[in-house]
């Protein structure tokens, strides 16, 4: 094989995490911190999801990423380039999925992949192959208009894979869709992700959704990575199954049976009327305690027995960080 | 990739935006023919007995160059209000392309849609019996002023466009910026005959140097009205090159004021 600079250079590239971020911070003008020195890298053909509610530096930490927002502090590089020093080639190793749609809304879907091939100087041919990926072969020729919000989502998608990124970011791409078009889509970004050989990053608040389709997630909440590890790891960090109980506006009495429960109960986690509890116990063995616990005279109006979720894991890392700033201040 | 194949893709999709819809192809077209074969004429019935030493029709219809260019250029911010808010301009920002050429490619195109509009109306009004008479200094002069005036205008709507931010705000600013210009800056009569201290305000108006140095350029000294700009000893030669070089001026300034403007709104 002859060796050139271009293999050489890509070859490094390839060497390296696709995505790092490294101590990064952000601060908007009038005080807002949005990011607070967030660290994390993604791995070749990965897909990361950074997952936390709105408001948590999610898409500040994509800003900075697709080069849109300026960082305050630390580093960020894309495929191996810094996103300050050199924006032009960062944009072209990626591709960018909006968290609303960002289409022209006065052409065809057509149309709208060849402005993005015409941008990203690549040919229009793969535009076809896309298209039927995505389904929308038959409705290529139609204004995106006519569009719905599904089909101007699988669009964004194959238009953001019409340049071959090395990396795909999806800035909440599910958001405002309906469940079963959500798991459709999901579904395609696994696929795609698959056949274009992609590193995906993914930020959404659908944390159950993130659960089934990231090999890894970070959690951010207010601006400050939280956990970083499996779904299905920080899953059993936090007890396989929770017991739900609904408490109502007292749930004083429940709390304190649960207190005084024999080993094998986390943190209880209050979300208004009801009580969420971890448990490292296997389903069986968790029923038994429950039925040993005297909830129902203490208040308990209903006891159920599910197994734990990212979404309980979430809840669990937020409301201890919010208790420990609550206590430091 | 080079800015100019980006450059040349922006320009393309912009001016498929401009004119690939039927009703906007018509406004843009309409208007002048409207202008020119109807209201051009009208104007003529009713002021063109003030001078006896200029075709009126031909002078009326430069001075609806000055309405037409700008009004369509501050119009043109619109386009970009959209694609910022509803449209495709963070598409733009995430492309392999330098940020820069992005208003660049707007004003190009603000500046074709101006040019086709130019030979709409100096073609129509010849059809209704205007008389021009030129070299080709004189049209270059011409040109270059219609080219300064609408490039200027519309930098100065984009400059708007990213720093009021609301487009019911920027609407209101559109029959201001675009069309009260036109009524003071000479366009259908001189300048002489406004109050001083109106007239004071004409001369820092970019509408009043665009049309009386397309006068210049087309129609000759006596039509064009630099002599009621600048004080009476310059030759005309010598007030048409400070018209342009005022003209250029406005439209580098409003240039760079836009490009700050969208710098600061697209990079947070």
């Amino acid at each position: 094989m002859q060796v050139t600079r271009f293999t050489v250079t890509h070859m490094m590239q390839v060497t390296k995490p696709p995505l790092v971020v490294a101590g990064l911070t952000k601060t908007y003008p009038g005080g807002v911190r949005a990011v607070r020195g967030i660290s994390f890298e993604v791995a070749e053909g990965e897909i990361f999801g950074l997952l936390g509610p709105n408001g948590a530096g999610k898409t500040t930490t994509l800003g900075v990423l697709t080069t849109l927002v300026r960082p305050s502090g630390g580093r960020a590089l894309v495929a191996g380039l810094d996103v300050m020093r050199e924006p032009l080639a960062v944009r072209r190793a990626m591709g960018v999925v909006f968290q609303d749609s960002v289409l022209d809304n006065d052409f065809s879907g057509f149309q709208n992949m060849r402005l993005h091939a015409r941008l990203w100087r690549v040919p229009e041919d793969r535009i076809a192959v896309l298209l039927d990926a995505v389904g929308l072969t038959g409705r290529a020729s139609d204004g995106v208009r006519t569009y719905s919000g599904g089909m101007k989502r699988r669009l964004e998608i194959a238009r953001a894979l019409l340049g071959r990124p090395r990396i795909l970011l999806l800035d909440e791409p599910t958001l405002g869709l309906d469940p079963i078009v959500r798991s459709e889509l999901w579904e395609m970004i696994r696929t795609l992700q698959a056949e274009q050989g992609v590193t995906v990053l993914v930020s959404t608040h659908y944390l159950e959704e993130a659960q089934g389709v990231c090999d890894r997630v970070a959690i951010i909440d207010h601006g400050t990575i939280v956990a970083l590890d499996t779904p299905a790891r920080l899953i059993a960090d936090l007890g396989q199954h929770v017991l739900d109980l609904g408490v109502g506006a007292h749930p004083e009495p429940v709390l304190a049976v649960l207190r005084q429960a024999p080993p094998g109960l986390g943190e209880p986690m209050r979300t208004g009327s009801a009580v969420s509890v971890p448990s490292s116990l296997s389903a069986p063995e968790l029923t038994d305690l429950a039925s040993r616990l005297d909830l129902t005279p203490a208040g308990a109006t209903t006891i159920a027995i599910r197994p734990a979720t990212l979404n309980d894991v979430f809840l669990h890392l937020t409301s201890a960080a919010r208790a420990r700033a609550e206590a430091a201040a | 990739m080079t800015a100019a194949a980006g450059f040349t893709a922006l320009y393309r999709r912009r001016l498929s935006v401009s004119l690939s819809q039927p009703a906007a192809l018509a406004g843009q077209v309409l208007t002048p023919v409207l202008w020119v074969l109807v209201v051009g004429p009208a104007l003529a019935r009713a002021f063109g007995g003030f001078t006896h030493q200029v075709n009126y029709t031909s002078y009326v219809s430069l001075g609806q160059v000055v309405f037409i260019l700008p009004f369509s250029a501050m119009f043109a911010g619109l386009t970009t209000m959209f694609d910022r808010d509803w449209g495709i301009m963070r598409e733009l920002l995430v492309a392999p392309v330098h940020r820069a050429v992005i208003p660049l490619a707007s004003t190009a195109v603000v500046l074709t849609v101006a040019a086709g509009q130019f030979a709409i109306i100096v073609g129509l009004a010849l059809a209704r019996g205007a008389h021009f008479a030129t070299t080709p200094a004189r049209l270059l002069t011409a040109l270059a002023a219609a080219a300064l005036l609408s490039a200027g205008v519309y930098g100065l709507a984009e400059f708007l466009v990213y720093t009021i931010k609301k487009p019911q705000a920027f609407g209101t600013l559109i029959p201001a910026i675009g069309a009260t210009p036109y009524v003071l800056c000479g366009a259908i009569y001189p300048i002489a005959v406004l109050p001083v201290g109106i007239r004071w305000l004409t001369w820092v108006l970019p509408w009043t140097h665009g049309v009386s140095l397309l006068r210049y350029g087309l129609m000759g000294d006596a039509a064009a009205g630099l002599h009621q700009i600048w004080p009476a000893g310059l030759s005309p030669a010598s007030a048409a090159l400070l018209s342009l070089a005022f003209l250029a001026a406005f439209a580098a300034l409003t240039q760079t004021a836009a490009h700050r403007a969208f710098t600061r709104s697209t990079l947070k």
